[in-house]
């Protein structure tokens, strides 16, 4: 049987190693030289117990004596377990705990290597990343809609200072735009929560949703259902509410907007999965897959227009992110098992692609190349960089072998399977759109000669979780089987929460 | 052998790196490997032939291996005689595109790069025609189209990214609506095989089936090149190099045409024949007669070398379209598919003597050239071959399928009259594919001389060239290797 400590032991460790980073990363730094292997020793064994951590759960949880797909832990006794904070294990989450953290620790890497050992305030910044790694491990596990959001605005709060690390004008800009948003956003999920606490007197997954299905007066669960979504459609950035999204991931360095593309992204696409699909799922609750529809379309539509239009390439990236919540969506609308497949396949791979692609424009933007423009001959001056970047747009793009096809495979499919072919026909014709903008930027890469044919020093270290990513996707692609295995727990639930 | 296919694939997917790192030293080396794989896989794939002749009553052979289950998908590899012919002269045109690249490329960069994405084009191509799983198929098919988009780029004349630009994203576009033709496949069938596929398709709706029909052959009929499809195609085939054009033009738009017939025709058109049968096979037959009409004018008012080579290919994808209409009497199915081997052969030998042409001249118009018949026998000769043949003319290649398919079309007036006009109409195109194929020749090789440096091409120029013409006559004159191969399959 799993107890609260085996369950809170992931997200334990991360905050109690994220505080103990400060003292450890400033002592190595008083040290002379081995700076950086150090550090790569001192976040080694950090994510070496958190894995052993997460696997261990993973385990307990696939190894139960008496099988239970979905296991609530609660911080208080039987009788008051409706009103407590809880836990939710089940094959989703302790997925999502995995790719948290195998994500994380390669992300993590980079931004070892990126922020580097010299500069003064990087203990805090490796420190927030631990923090925000176990926040949404905590989010994923969450069996209540207040622990939910209590995890989830941590990590979300959390994030802005990855934003503004840099303390330029422009990223302390976006970070207030962002923060802004963000604090609309939770006072809308905090609102529409009062009133299911309201309609329901708790606001535990299993008891809501028994609550709701009983429910015949619904005026009032509208109201709420619209302030929670609008409020978690506003932090996964779905059209129309993406404004803050380009300006704070182009302005952040970029290990910051690799991490929180491939981590908060992902986190925010799942939560919209947990509450729509886990609470609200018969429909006849409430019917939210028409309007779910539309936005994903616009989020399509609107984020690869944007990215089309776009110049420079950190840029383009962002858009990018903005049309990846579009294919999630589809996805979501679906409620179908095969969308939730493709939903947990696109957390991870559309994650460490937008990761990669932030990490290779990252790398070339310390050369000093941000626009289109500055991209033409780079294919011969940074061979490697370029290569990587290659398979990240293919990936993108959805061509095969490349793990992006199957994510976007599965989404379209899901879209037929439940009915809606136009939001699948929407989807593959805005994916030819975004071929048509990566390709462009293949071009530039590779047609155009550059004016001086120097070679650059590309960077090696940063190459190394790179191509880890390049690794991860091609494998993926080519025998999806490695994550689909894990996944098909999860479909077995389904539908989720008798 | 027990995992021949298996093996075919993997031997080149094993070399590309051993190619890339031989091409570093020495590109003839690389080239000399690639040819090797080729020869290779085709012994590889001749291993095959007697089981597929005794597997009865069928004439297949399968591999399979544990793949994505997940997704109705196992890595399922298998041949029978459509399959094999195509995959056959795949193969020896890849075999003849490394050997030309030998002298054609010699002073270009890169090349390491350039024979390793050969390799790796080899096989997607290969890869597609011999699967019967749609998950891999997609795969091959996309990887057709990511090494061929760099080859055009690296190495094409002009702006030859701007043409590799189109051709993808094209071809791209028609390859996700073939996509979402596979994805409503799956969530129909559960199953993404070819054959079993088939079967529980004729259970479902048929109004369903009938848009996963039209999705998938749209989807094809861009990589076909079909009027009003083919925009691409012009471009693409003539700023690429010539072996690539060869390639492009012999196999990379046949294999649109094999997966007409093989997944559009064979896994979903049985389900809606009795509803939908007719439109769409005369819509194909409409289509084959516009791209054939099409392709042949401009061929004939066209002044640049490969883009009348080019056109003329969109001309036989037209007789292509219009054989596959004919769907499914045995004869003009037979004819259709070697109509593609021989096509493939033809239009490959076409555009390697243009490219022959090319690398001795540096210009393009053929009004400007003349009398190198003289100067360069072994190309003349080689591209009077490939003319005769796309012409049409007896005892060359074409002429056999074309005849076949021809046969098949008036078989086909009897039951359904509407076949009448467009039968008339494609005789009278393989007279302007005479014009053109005649227009080409009078002017490129006969006359006087304009130009005084020409010298016949270098050996492996003409050994790739050689191969492909004793093929080219070989068919024309004993095609009984290839029909029987391909009748052994039933398309009823």
């Amino acid at each position: 049987m799993i107890d609260i400590l085996e369950v809170s032991l992931p997200i334990i460790v991360f905050v109690l190693f994220s505080l103990l980073t400060i003292p450890v990363v400033k002592a190595i730094r008083k040290r002379k030289n081995g700076k950086t292997s150090l550090f790569l020793g001192w976040f080694s064994i950090v994510f070496v117990i958190a894995t052993i951590v997460v696997a261990n759960l993973a385990v307990k949880y696939y190894e139960q004596p008496v099988p239970q797909a979905f296991l609530n832990i609660t911080l208080a006794s039987e009788q008051f377990a409706i009103f407590s904070s809880s836990f939710l294990i089940d094959a989703m989450s302790v997925y999502m705990a995995i790719i948290f953290t195998i994500v994380g620790a390669v992300v993590f890497l980079y931004s070892i290597f990126y922020v580097g050992p010299k500069e003064k305030t990087s203990e805090r910044y490796y420190s927030i990343m631990l923090i925000m790694i176990g926040c949404v491990i905590g989010a994923a596990f969450s069996g209540d809609l207040l622990t939910l959001f209590i995890f989830w605005e941590a990590s979300a709060a959390a994030s802005s200072f990855l934003m503004f690390y840099k303390k330029t004008p422009e990223s302390l800009n976006a970070t207030l735009k962002y923060l802004v948003m963000i604090i609309i956003a939770s006072a809308f999920i905090i609102y529409g929560l009062s009133i299911v606490y309201g309609i329901a007197g708790t606001l535990n997954f299993w008891a809501v949703k028994q609550t709701l299905i009983a429910l015949e007066n619904k005026h009032l669960l509208v109201v709420a259902f619209i302030f929670i979504a609008a409020g978690y459609a506003i932090e996964a950035a779905v059209v129309p509410f993406h404004m803050w999204l380009p300006d704070a991931y182009t302005e952040a360095p970029a290990s910051s907007s690799a991490f929180l593309s491939a981590l908060i992204d992902q986190g925010s696409y799942y939560i919209l999965l947990r509450v729509l699909i886990y609470i609200l799922t018969p429909t006849f609750v409430l019917n939210w897959i028409p309007m779910l529809a539309v936005f994903s379309a616009l989020t399509m539509i609107v984020g690869n227009l944007l990215a089309l239009a776009q110049k420079n390439v950190k840029r383009l990236i962002a858009n990018v992110c903005i049309a990846d919540v579009g294919y999630n969506l589809v996805a979501i609308t679906s409620v179908a098992p095969l969308g939730i497949m493709g939903n947990l396949f696109f957390f991870l791979t559309g994650g460490i692609t937008t990761a990669l692609a932030f990490m290779t424009v990252g790398i070339l933007n310390t050369m000093g190349i941000e626009s289109l423009e500055d991209f033409s001959g780079i294919g011969r001056k940074a061979p490697l960089t370029s290569l990587a970047l290659l398979f990240g747009a293919f990936s993108f793009a959805g061509v095969p072998p490349l793990a992006g096809f199957i994510a976007k495979y599965l989404v379209f499919t899901a879209a037929i399977e439940a009915n809606l072919g136009w939001l699948a026909i929407i989807g593959v014709l805005t994916s030819i759109i975004q071929a048509a903008y990566f390709l462009r930027l293949i071009n530039q890469m590779y047609a155009k000669t550059p004016e001086k044919e120097v070679k650059m020093k590309e960077p090696k270290k940063l190459l190394i979780p790179v191509f880890i990513l390049v690794g991860v996707i091609i494998v993926l692609g080519i025998y999806p089987t490695l994550v689909l295995d894990l996944i098909e727990p999860v479909i077995q639930q389904f539908p989720f929460i008798p | 052998m027990q995992n021949a296919l298996l093996i075919t694939l993997l031997l080149p997917t094993l070399a590309v790196p051993l190619v890339y790192l031989i091409g570093k030293k020495s590109a003839k080396h690389a080239a000399i490997l690639v040819a090797l794989i080729a020869i290779a896989d085709i012994v590889l794939l001749f291993t095959t032939v007697p089981a597929v002749m005794d597997s009865m009553p069928e004439h297949r052979y399968f591999e399979s291996y544990y793949w994505i289950p997940a997704l109705g998908s196992s890595f399922t590899l298998f041949v029978d005689g459509v399959s094999l012919s195509m995959a056959i002269i795949t193969l020896i045109l890849i075999l003849t595109a490394a050997l030309f690249s030998v002298n054609y490329m010699r002073e270009k960069k890169g090349l390491a790069e350039y024979y390793a994405l050969l390799t790796l084009l080899s096989i997607g191509l290969v890869g597609v025609f011999i699967t019967s799983n749609l998950m891999l198929f997609y795969f091959c098919w996309e990887l057709m189209l990511v090494p061929a988009y760099f080859i055009i780029g690296g190495w094409g004349y002009k702006e030859p990214y701007r043409a590799a630009f189109k051709f993808f994203i094209f071809t791209h576009a028609g390859a996700v609506f073939v996509l979402l033709g596979i994805g409503a496949i799956f969530m129909v069938t559960g199953n993404l095989d070819m054959f079993q596929a088939q079967t529980i398709l004729m259970t479902a709706q048929p109004e369903l089936v009938r848009w996963i029909l039209l999705s998938l052959t749209i989807g094809f009929a861009v990589k076909m090149a079909v009027v009003p499809v083919h925009m691409w195609l012009p471009d693409a085939h003539s700023e690429a190099p010539a072996p690539m054009s060869a390639l492009l033009s012999g196999v990379i738009i046949g294999a649109g045409a094999y997966a007409i017939i093989r997944v559009s025709l064979g896994t979903v058109f049985p389900a809606v024949t009795a509803v939908f049968g007719n439109q769409f096979l005369h819509g194909l037959a409409l289509f084959g007669v516009i791209s054939a009409f099409f392709g042949s004018f401009i061929a004939l008012v066209e002044t640049d070398i490969k883009r009348i080579i080019a056109y003329s290919s969109i001309a036989h994808m037209g007789y292509v379209l219009f054989g596959i209409s004919l769907f499914p009497f045995q004869e003009a199915m037979t004819g259709t598919v070697l109509h593609l081997v021989n096509h493939a052969a033809s239009k490959g030998l076409f555009f390697l003597s243009a490219g022959a042409v090319m690398s001795q001249l540096q210009i393009r118009d053929i009004r400007e050239m003349g009398g190198l018949a003289g100067q360069m026998p072994v190309t003349a000769t080689a591209s009077t071959a490939a003319a005769l043949s796309i012409a049409g003319v007896p005892p060359f290649a074409c002429f056999i399928s074309e005849f076949l398919i021809f046969v098949g079309a008036f078989q086909t007036i009897n039951s359904d009259g509407f076949y009448l006009l467009p039968t008339v109409l494609m005789l009278v195109a393989t007279v302007l594919s005479l014009a053109y194929a005649l227009r080409y020749t009078s002017h490129v090789f006969l006359g006087s001389s304009k130009s005084e440096k020409a010298k016949e091409v270098p050996f492996f120029m003409k050994l790739a060239m050689g191969i492909l013409t004793v093929f080219v006559i070989l068919v024309g004159v004993w095609p009984t290797f290839f029909i029987d191969l391909i009748s052994t399959v039933s398309f009823v």
